[in-house]
């Protein structure tokens, strides 16, 4: 019976966990080819999530909303790379800490204020009801989750590898001043991963969404564990993000259950602080030698 | 003289005038702003320490202000002491719990230490909600606020002490920010690597620059929970952190006076935004400052067009939003985010630092004199050239992976010789000099110091072992004079304890250091251009530099990556010069260059690498004769047997 709880727990959680992976991988794209990334991609998860939430309370069917959500994802995704972080590159400083997270807080004040403060629900047409898998109830809702993450991950990839500004992308990623003078715009390489990054995060938003409601306030609690993730996994990962994502996300559904739910947020935050300290590249990230 | 009055003058008149207020307005929502002023005073002057001279974003500051707040509260309601061990214990705790954050965090940079303590803040909140039976959760913690040796506090004599404080801290702050460690904070910052090898110590520089930040955070939050009297987890979020930084950045880094005004304008900002004229005014105001110097920048073509027009158009929806939006309150985090994103693009260097500037030319303040420089003969003492063995490598490796970087190298380096290290691309010289001097931890074999071996993997350890180098790719302390490039290095000056440079009793080791740096950079040649920022140095003078640094060090043994690299020809033969004046003081010397010339102008001996390993050693002239070094450098001579001989020359 107690085992039968820990596994349902730690399956639903791990689903969740998913979720925070797919965040962590749009960190990966941007800290690929510019060595940055978005410290407001929370709120770019909310505002993209609200905006769907939009599209579909206007009577898009859920098809033509989920590209809708992507796209919108991407413009801020841009908006995010022309305003915070283009310039910080070009002084070759961190300033784009700072003014992602400056921006973010601009996204998180015009959601309050055009969206209001509170809690949401996000219809879909995919059903709630448990499926019993080996033992487990699973929804639809959160299958659908590990679907559209796998999907979107695999089609990123595939785009990597396949096509010629997926190459390009490789390219910068790999090292930036021999792709510029291989006649590869850096620049826009940059703007294409933000551009992703931000679709990325608006899937996660539309993904998220059902399950858990649209508010402002989901932004932090994505946004913490996302770093987890990406920290522990390492900013070049690949797919150990998802590995780490599930286990967190189990991780976190136990201590909820066992400690209370205040503290939920807690095995993550101590996971990131541990993993800065012995790993700072992350368990699945490469050790980089330090060159004078 | 002048300046220093200038300087201390403002800073008493400013002081007095604060101190005075309470006796000559009767105004308690006046009075309750200048409490506040004066306790986010403390607080931005130790954030400051960590975003301004670290350089590091810190958003775990605010965690350290609720620490100390629940801190001071419970030792007050739990344990029924006092004001002041109150305020110590919040001290206390900011100081110990930072450095205990400090010790994960230190290995990290930018981004990762950003999330680092962003967890650490987020954490925390958890901790101060959850734990209900001590902190009251999130019903909060009210407390009263005891009296200060049988005084009861009234209004200004709170607001007297929070005064005082901020005083004390201010001039305890100044002198520590102007000394040795003050300058081993920039150094960091601008350098890590660099700070190591110059034997000044990353680890212990940056936990106590994060824990003393850390605990002037906590002392901050004593004082806000006497002030308030009433405490709850969520004042202590990251809306708050957004605004503290806001403080210190528009405020302006790295500067009390900029810590000051940036309290001021967080102190200010709520009533800002509750009164629409006010705001109004405000935004205009800004709105008109940023249109102006985004002009002025245009037209100069001093900025680039996004940080001309970026504030432009932030302070412009500012304006155009103060008109529409029905309540500005609702909207103050846009706001804040807005001014944030004007002042980071637009005036990175705050009010303050725009102001210094304006006050220098119009005050013509001239630097505080230095003093005449030290004499060499005391400071670099000649020593014997005995030509005993001073370093001894045997059979050292290293291997990245499957490259065999070095392998199998012996070597001795003669006291008081110029050792030249040669070799073709790739042929393993930089590593050689990265294991010797520990930034690499070799894979096999021994290296000794005078017989003694040497400390293995730390840059840090091996510099404290008397061995100094420069580098290749420059490492200065960009923001950072000249004469400060040289202190931070400066080996055997610096006894005073800390304490003693808290309350400025240091000051005549600080001249004696000074007069030392300046002699070092007279022997390079840079004595004129002491005070002239590094980042701002010709390239040649800054490779000049380099070498005056790794001398402050005193060392027994200078290691030169490559002195010449890049130099124009009238630099090269100059740099031979101070080379050689160096090598007079009896100075051992391992010299890796690609200029040959400058090789066999200066070696005694020379050891050339191929492939990691020794293929001749010998005086230059040998060395340049010898066929396996020919063949590395020019390749296989065609083989006259073979027909043609048309075996293409490697490039």
């Amino acid at each position: 019976m107690n085992a039968q709880i820990i596994g349902q727990m730690a399956v639903s959680g791990a689903l969740m966990g998913l979720v925070y992976a797919l965040i962590a991988y749009g960190f990966q794209l941007t800290f690929a080819t510019s060595k940055s990334i978005n410290f407001g991609q929370g709120e770019l998860v909310m505002i993209s999530a609200f905006f769907s939430l939009t599209l579909t309370n206007l009577g898009f069917p859920y098809w033509a909303m989920v590209p809708g959500g992507l796209l919108f994802g991407a413009l801020m995704g841009l908006v995010v790379e022309r305003a915070g972080v283009r310039l910080a590159l070009e002084q070759k400083s961190e300033g784009w800490i700072l003014l992602s997270i400056i921006i973010g807080l601009f996204f998180f004040s015009a959601a309050e204020n055009i969206w209001g403060r509170d809690d949401r629900p996000f219809p879909t047409p995919i059903s709630a009801d448990p499926i019993h898998i080996l033992g487990v109830d699973v929804t639809r809702l959160e299958l659908s989750v590990a679907v559209g993450v796998f999907a979107i991950m695999g089609l990123i990839e595939l785009f990597k590898r396949r096509t010629l500004l997926g190459k390009a992308f490789e390219a910068v990623s790999a090292d930036r001043d021999a792709a510029e003078l291989m006649g590869i715009s850096s620049t826009r390489t940059v703007m294409l991963s933000y551009g992703l990054s931000g679709s990325v995060a608006a899937l996660a938003g539309i993904l998220v969404s059902p399950i858990t409601t649209v508010g402002p306030t989901m932004a932090s609690a994505l946004i913490l564990k996302a770093f987890s993730v990406a920290v522990v996994a390492g900013l070049d990962s690949g797919f150990g993000v998802v590995l780490v994502g599930m286990f967190l996300g189990a991780l976190e559904s136990l201590a909820s259950f066992y400690l209370g739910s205040g503290w939920r947020e807690a095995p993550g935050l101590i996971l990131l602080i541990l993993a800065l300290a012995l790993r700072p590249n992350g368990v699945f990230g490469k050790a980089t030698i330090r060159k004078v | 003289m002048k300046r220093i009055l200038l300087l201390r003058g403002a800073e008493l008149v400013v002081f007095a005038f604060l101190a005075t207020i309470p006796l000559l307005v009767v105004n308690p929502y006046a009075l309750g702003l200048l409490t506040l002023l004066a306790i986010y005073g403390i607080l931005l002057i130790g954030l400051d320490v960590t975003v301004g001279y670290l350089g590091q974003v810190n958003l775990a500051h605010v965690a350290f202000l609720g620490l100390g707040a629940y801190a001071a509260g419970l030792v007050v309601t739990k344990l029924g002491l006092g004001m002041v061990p109150a305020l110590l214990a919040a001290t206390l705790v900011g100081l110990v719990l930072g450095g205990l954050l400090a010790l994960p965090a230190l290995r990290l940079e930018g981004p990762q230490f950003a999330l680092a303590t962003l967890s650490f803040a987020a954490l925390s909140t958890t901790a101060l909600n959850e734990l209900e039976a001590l902190t009251g959760g999130a019903q909060g913690l009210s407390l009263s606020r005891p009296p200060i040796l049988g005084h009861a506090l009234t209004p200004p004599l709170f607001y007297w002490l929070c005064m005082v404080l901020l005083a004390v801290v201010w001039m305890l702050m100044r002198n520590l920010l102007a000394s040795q460690w003050g300058r081993a904070f920039e150094a960091l910052r601008d350098s890590p690597i660099a700070t190591d090898a110059m034997g000044v110590g990353t680890y212990k520089h940056k936990v106590a620059a994060f824990a003393l930040g850390s605990s002037l955070g906590g002392l901050a939050g004593g004082l806000y929970a006497f002030n308030f009297q009433y405490l709850q987890p969520q004042s202590f979020t990251y809306d708050l952190m957004i605004i503290l930084l806001l403080g210190v950045v528009l405020g302006g880094r790295k500067s009390l006076w900029g810590a000051f005004v940036g309290a001021t304008v967080i102190v200010l900002l709520p009533n800002l935004l509750s009164n629409r004229l006010l705001f109004q005014i405000f935004s205009g105001l800004g709105f008109a400052g940023a249109l102006a110097a985004g002009v002025q920048g245009l037209v100069k073509k001093t900025t680039r067009p996004f940080q001309a027009l970026a504030p432009v158009v932030a302070m412009g929806l500012l304006v155009v939003g103060g008109l529409f939006v029905e309540n500005t309150e609702d909207w103050r985090k846009a706001i804040f985010a807005l001014m944030l994103f004007s002042v980071v693009v637009g005036l990175p260097e705050g009010i303050m630092g725009f102001l210094a500037l304006f006050l220098a030319k119009l005050f013509r303040v001239p630097h505080a004199p230095l003093p005449e420089p030290a004499d060499l003969d005391t400071l670099l003492p000649v020593r014997p050239a005995d030509g005993s063995a001073l370093l001894v490598l045997d059979d050292l490796k290293r291997y990245f992976g499957g490259v065999k970087a070095v392998d199998g190298l012996t070597m001795t380096v003669r006291a008081g010789t110029i050792h030249g290290l040669i070799g073709p691309n790739g042929s393993g010289k930089s590593t050689v000099v990265n294991v010797i001097s520990g930034l690499y931890t070799p894979t096999a074999g021994t290296m000794q110091l005078r017989g003694v071996p040497l400390p293995i993997g730390s840059l840090y350890s091996v510099a404290q072992a008397g061995v100094a180098r420069t580098f290749q790719n420059l490492q200065l302390f960009g923001e950072l004079t000249a004469l400060e490039n040289v202190l931070v290095a400066l080996k055997g000056v610096y006894r005073n304890p800390l304490p003693m440079v808290l309350l400025g009793l240091a000051r005549r080791e600080e001249r004696a250091a000074q007069a030392q740096a300046l002699a070092l950079l007279e022997l390079i040649g840079l004595r004129e251009q002491a005070l002239v920022k590094a980042k701002d140095l010709t390239y040649g003078a800054q490779r000049f530099l380099e070498i005056a640094r790794a001398l402050a060090r005193k060392p027994d043994l200078l290691i030169l990556d490559e002195p010449a690299a890049g130099l124009a020809h009238p630099d090269v033969l100059q740099q031979i010069e101070f080379i050689q004046r160096i090598h007079q003081r009896g100075i051992t010397i391992i010299l890796i260059e690609h200029h040959m010339d400058v090789v066999s102008e200066l070696c005694d001996t020379v050891t050339v690498l191929d492939g990691g390993r020794i293929i001749a050693e010998g005086t230059p002239d040998e060395v340049k004769r010898h066929p396996k070094v020919v063949e590395a450098y020019l390749g296989q001579p065609p083989q006259p047997e073979l027909p043609g001989g048309a075996e293409p020359l490697p490039a």
